[in-house]
């Protein structure tokens, strides 16, 4: 009896410790602070990926002592619901990978970079990454990389059909499909996961039909137009016609392995990059087309940065580490193992790279999404009345309407 | 049917002997037959509730591509590449460590602050008794999710999302667990008590040393069905741990699962998950089944 | 069974008349302090919450303290929401598959292993085995059971039924999800039939054999009364675990594809901690009480008259 009264109090004792001992991170009297950041899949390899950091952390703190950083790697699927929660919850990082789309939401978070940027390095960037970095005339994060998903095609398909030209527009796409059907082939492959991005697969499309997806003053939606309802007729030709592959138009989260990507069965996509396909399709079979066009030429790029929460404790900390990671050769070395471009002016990584060459020639004709705070929740809504439409729930227009409705009670 | 079969044959000659014989063995076939018919159902119904385990762990031992059926549920070619990937590139140990916390602090609170409260209800007599306990009882109807927006605001409010305290405090107002241990201490007799208490014990005294380890069967199976829940837990844990560090095994598994990362590695995170439980329940079946029927029927 | 043995026995315990004597006093002293930790408890994070929980559909709360009064507005979106309506008609619909499967599964393994025979307990161990393990892990498992290629597939084109992954399919992916929620729960309705089966008298069963009453007639009129309270519970509880169903959609398909599995609970958890619309979320919560109550009283009239 004793013996066991014993064992209770000691785990009474235990839980108690435990409570008390994990309140804060009280490290603010050590005179040692600690930098936390959030980061992602940038470079796709997860070894690689925290390698990566793993080092930079280790070079970071030996140069300086007294700070300590964290970098802690999030999935990309739902990482705004992360984030917003943490943020939500008083936690969250002291620095986080943004992009431009979703820079608005976080906006009265942010702590802006102006003052922590010298005007030698501002001026070393590529005006468009400034530009895309920039909010109300203030700079909310540290640019770190551009990006660019043109249409890019897998050669060893075109030569199993025996078709010489690339598609650049739609509507050449539309008359190759059926050439590419006969043969056992898709013409091109739309992944339509609802907790992915529609950067990458719907808006392109509404871009290069005329159309947007917020109204200029960012009030309300749009992308229910003509514009809207034609880009996702044209997608629904594809599905209907056979000319996609269907799973991966619902699926979450789907492995690339098991997609007719891999197979090299797809002879065109705009939603992957030569790195994602290349070990599949062999580096000398992949072709940059260049941004597919409609009625407008243009694709979605974009330009990751780093950004400063306002409840970082140590901001300089946090900005030393952010100057420190996007120093010109950390960024080059980073930039170059995730297959993105550097956002500084004139600095071409891959001079003798004859496919990545190309795809920077591409990097002027992006948009980087819309830059409105509820544009990743839009997209919430969007992207499954998208999927109803292709697998024929309902008529392209009547999704695009619910999902504007659905919209309208989002921005008011 | 067998009294019947057994009275006649006395009465009369051989040829009825016969077919008395035969109508016996007529009823044995027809008690085999509906043997073997409930011996086939329940081994069809066993294969069906045992085969994802079987699936879960030999294809967490199997390469990455090895994803189809029936090819990749062969027993042999195994290999633990997943589980090293896991628990050296991925925090796995630390979500059990956080899980392991999450359910063993909750379990013991929980089974002292109820038994506690349980005592009180059952044998002590004070001002508001009996609506503080029904009201107690009463929260049992409001569902989790009515609560989990408030909660959620409350504990970011002060600051607890990514804390333990902010994981396992709220779990710890738990009703059933009152009631029932209201339930079981009503059962026993006054005398115990009253005559500790007249020897001069203090109360506390009383509910250590006389209470708690009268309750100890109770006490096991509730705590194993506190535990059981707090490690499968998911929503709360889903909310409350936004940073790696502070995921558990469910929402941990769950963001390997959203990740690129094979299936393969997905599954030995399960099993990882798994198998505390399984041996908890391999030791305390019993207390298990018995946590169910009772938690059950009075819930 | 606590009810027979409840009898106070008042030997020792204080008389009526001497209420207010000092051992009464500490009684009542220790008895409060005894239940005030719970009593913090409850009030902090059960009252506190369900209050808030009911009111928090009519305001626009923000973190940091900023309550805004709404009035209907967010019910009124609610009524407007095609995305509610079609997670309701989801939700009831999950509920439609997996209720009556699951009840169906627990009766009949219930009826199968509550006789002892040699092994009983070894299957009724691994019915129970499902129920113990977290819906994340047997969501992942049966994310690839239901895929393309998959064990399910598989053997659904072997009976002729078309080599669709039911999780990819619009209208099979409740039926997909609802045959996990059924895998998962009929251990658990199994060990509370069996509790009840207990309750049925042995003699009145083997008399009425002997009376030839056949076994469907002997379930109907002599097992079925007493297991009627027991049918009830369960048929209130899965309603409502199924009304709730959230970790393996969350696994398994995240309310996919085109909002076929996306639920109630799915809806609440998006509104609140996806978009942080706390007062639109509550208003789902609400509704949701709402729903389960009014289920549970249909329940009542037809399952429970005697209960």
């Amino acid at each position: 009896m004793r013996h066991r009264s014993a064992i209770a109090a000691t785990a009474l004792a235990v839980a108690g410790a435990l409570l008390a001992g994990c309140g804060g991170s009280g490290d603010s009297g050590s005179g040692k602070s600690t930098v936390t950041m959030w980061t992602y899949p940038v470079i796709a390899d997860d070894k690689q990926n925290h390698a990566y950091w793993d080092e930079q952390v280790a070079a970071f703190e030996k140069a300086n002592p007294k700070n300590d950083v964290k970098v802690e790697i999030f999935p990309w699927a739902n990482r705004d619901e992360a984030l917003t929660t943490a943020l939500a919850g008083g936690k969250g990082p002291d620095v986080a990978y943004l992009i431009p789309d979703q820079v608005p939401k976080y906006a009265p978070n942010i702590e802006p970079f102006d003052r922590y940027m010298t005007p030698a390095a501002k001026q070393a960037y590529r005006p468009a990454a400034i530009q895309a970095a920039t909010v109300d005339g203030k700079l909310m994060d540290a640019p770190l990389l551009m990006s660019t998903e043109p249409l890019v095609c897998n050669k060893k398909v075109f030569d199993a059909v025996g078709e010489t030209r690339y598609p650049t527009t739609w509507d050449e796409l539309l008359a190759m499909a059926p050439e590419f059907k006969a043969k056992g082939y898709d013409i091109t492959t739309y992944n339509g996961d609802a907790t992915g991005s529609l950067n990458i697969s719907f808006y392109p499309l509404l871009w290069e039909a005329g159309g947007d997806v917020f109204s200029k003053d960012g009030k309300s939606v749009t992308f229910d137009s003509p514009a809207g309802v034609k880009a996702l007729t044209f997608l629904k030709k594809l599905v209907d016609g056979g000319y996609v592959e269907k799973a991966p138009i619902t699926k979450t989260s789907p492995n690339i392995e098991q997609t007719r990507i891999a197979q090299n069965k797809v002879a065109c996509s705009w939603q992957h990059l030569p790195g994602d396909v290349q070990q599949y399709w062999g580096k000398e079979n992949v072709h940059v087309v260049g941004q597919f066009k409609d009625v407008k030429q243009v694709g979605y790029g974009t330009v990751g940065g780093l950004s400063i929460f306002k409840k970082a404790g140590d901001k300089d900390a946090a900005a030393k580490w952010i100057n420190f990671v996007t120093a010109k050769a950390q960024m080059d070395a980073y930039d170059k193992k995730a297959g993105f471009f550097s956002p500084l002016a004139g600095n071409d990584l891959y001079a003798d790279d004859p496919v990545m060459s190309a795809m920077e020639k591409t990097l002027d004709q992006v948009d980087v999404g819309p830059l409105v705070p509820k544009a990743r929740d839009v997209m919430g809504v969007l992207a499954p009345e998208i999927q109803a439409a292709l697998i024929g729930k309902k008529s392209p227009e009547d999704a695009l309407r619910d999902a504007a409705k659905e919209a309208k009670f989002m921005t008011g | 049917m067998t009294v019947v079969t057994e009275s006649r044959p006395r009465r009369t000659g051989p040829g009825v002997q016969a077919s008395a014989d035969a109508a016996r063995r007529r009823a044995d076939r027809g008690r085999l037959l509906r043997r073997t018919g409930r011996g086939l159902v329940l081994a069809v119904m066993s294969v069906v509730a045992l085969f994802p385990f079987y699936a879960l762990v030999i294809l967490s031992l199997k390469p990455a591509e090895a994803i189809h059926f029936p090819g990749s549920l062969t027993p042999w070619h195994l290999d633990g590449g997943a589980y090293s990937t896991i628990l050296g590139a991925q925090d796995v140990l630390r979500w059990t460590l956080n899980t392991g916390v999450y359910s063993i602090v909750s379990v013991v609170m929980v089974l002292l602050l109820s038994s506690m409260a349980g005592y009180a209800f059952a044998k002590k007599r004070f001002p508001g008794k009996e609506p503080i306990f029904w009201s107690f009882v009463a929260m049992v109807m409001v569902p989790y999710h009515v609560t989990l927006v408030p909660t959620f605001i409350l504990i970011a409010e002060t600051n607890g999302v990514d804390t333990y305290w902010g994981l396992i405090l709220p779990t710890l107002a738990n009703a059933q667990a009152v009631f029932l241990m209201r339930q079981f201490i009503k059962s026993l007799p006054d005398e115990l008590f009253e005559a500790a208490r007249l020897d001069g014990c203090s109360e506390w005294r009383v509910f250590v040393s006389i209470v708690l380890p009268l309750t100890k069967p109770v006490l096991a199976t509730l705590g194993i069905f506190v535990f059981l829940w707090h490690w499968n837990d998911f929503l709360w844990p889903l909310v409350i741990g936004q940073s790696p560090d502070m995921r558990t095994l469910t929402t941990g598994i769950a963001s390997l699962n959203q990740q690129n990362v094979p299936l393969n590695q997905v599954l030995a995170g399960s099993v990882v998950a798994l198998v505390p439980i399984f041996l908890a329940y391999l030791v305390g079946q019993r207390y298990v089944q018995e946590s169910v029927a009772m938690t059950g029927i009075k819930g | 069974m606590a009810t027979q043995l409840t009898v106070r026995k008042r030997g020792l315990a204080p008389p009526e008349g001497r209420r207010r004597s000092p051992l009464a006093r500490r009684d009542a002293v220790a008895g409060m302090l005894f239940v005030l930790p719970c009593f913090a408890l409850f009030l902090v994070f059960r009252f506190g919450p369900a209050v808030a929980g009911s009111l928090l559909g009519f305001f626009d709360y923000q973190v940091g303290g900023s309550a805004k009064w709404r009035g209907l507005a967010n019910f009124r979106r609610l009524w407007h929401d095609p995305v509610f309506w079609s997670a309701l008609k989801v939700t009831l619909l999950y509920a439609l598959f997996a209720v009556p499967t699951t009840i169906a599964a627990s009766l009949g393994m219930a009826l199968l292993t509550r006789r002892g025979f040699r092994g009983v307990r070894f299957f009724r161990s691994i019915f129970f085995l499902p129920v113990i393990t977290s819906l994340v892990l047997t969501g992942a498992i049966f994310r690839w059971v239901f895929s393309a290629g998959g064990p399910w597939s598989t053997v659904m084109g072997w009976v002729g039924l078309g080599h669709t992954a039911w999780l990819e399919d619009t209208t099979m992916v409740i039926p997909a999800l609802a045959l996990v929620g059924v895998w998962s729960r009929f251990g658990y309705g199994m060990l509370i039939l069996l509790a009840a089966l207990q309750n049925v008298p042995r003699e009145l069963e083997e008399a009425a054999t002997m009376d030839g009453a056949g076994p469907w007639q002997r379930f109907r009129y002599i097992v079925f009364p007493q297991l009627r309270p027991a049918l009830f519970f369960l048929a209130v509880i899965e309603t409502t675990m199924s009304f709730q169903a959230f970790d393996s959609v969350y696994m398994m398909t995240s309310g996919g594809p085109a909002h076929a599995s996306y639920t109630l609970v799915f809806d609440l958890y998006e509104q609140g901690f996806k978009y942080m619309d706390f007062g639109y979320s509550g208003a789902i919560g609400l509704a949701l009480f709402v729903m389960t109550l009014v289920v549970a009283l249909i329940q009542r009239l037809i399952l429970g008259r005697d209960t």
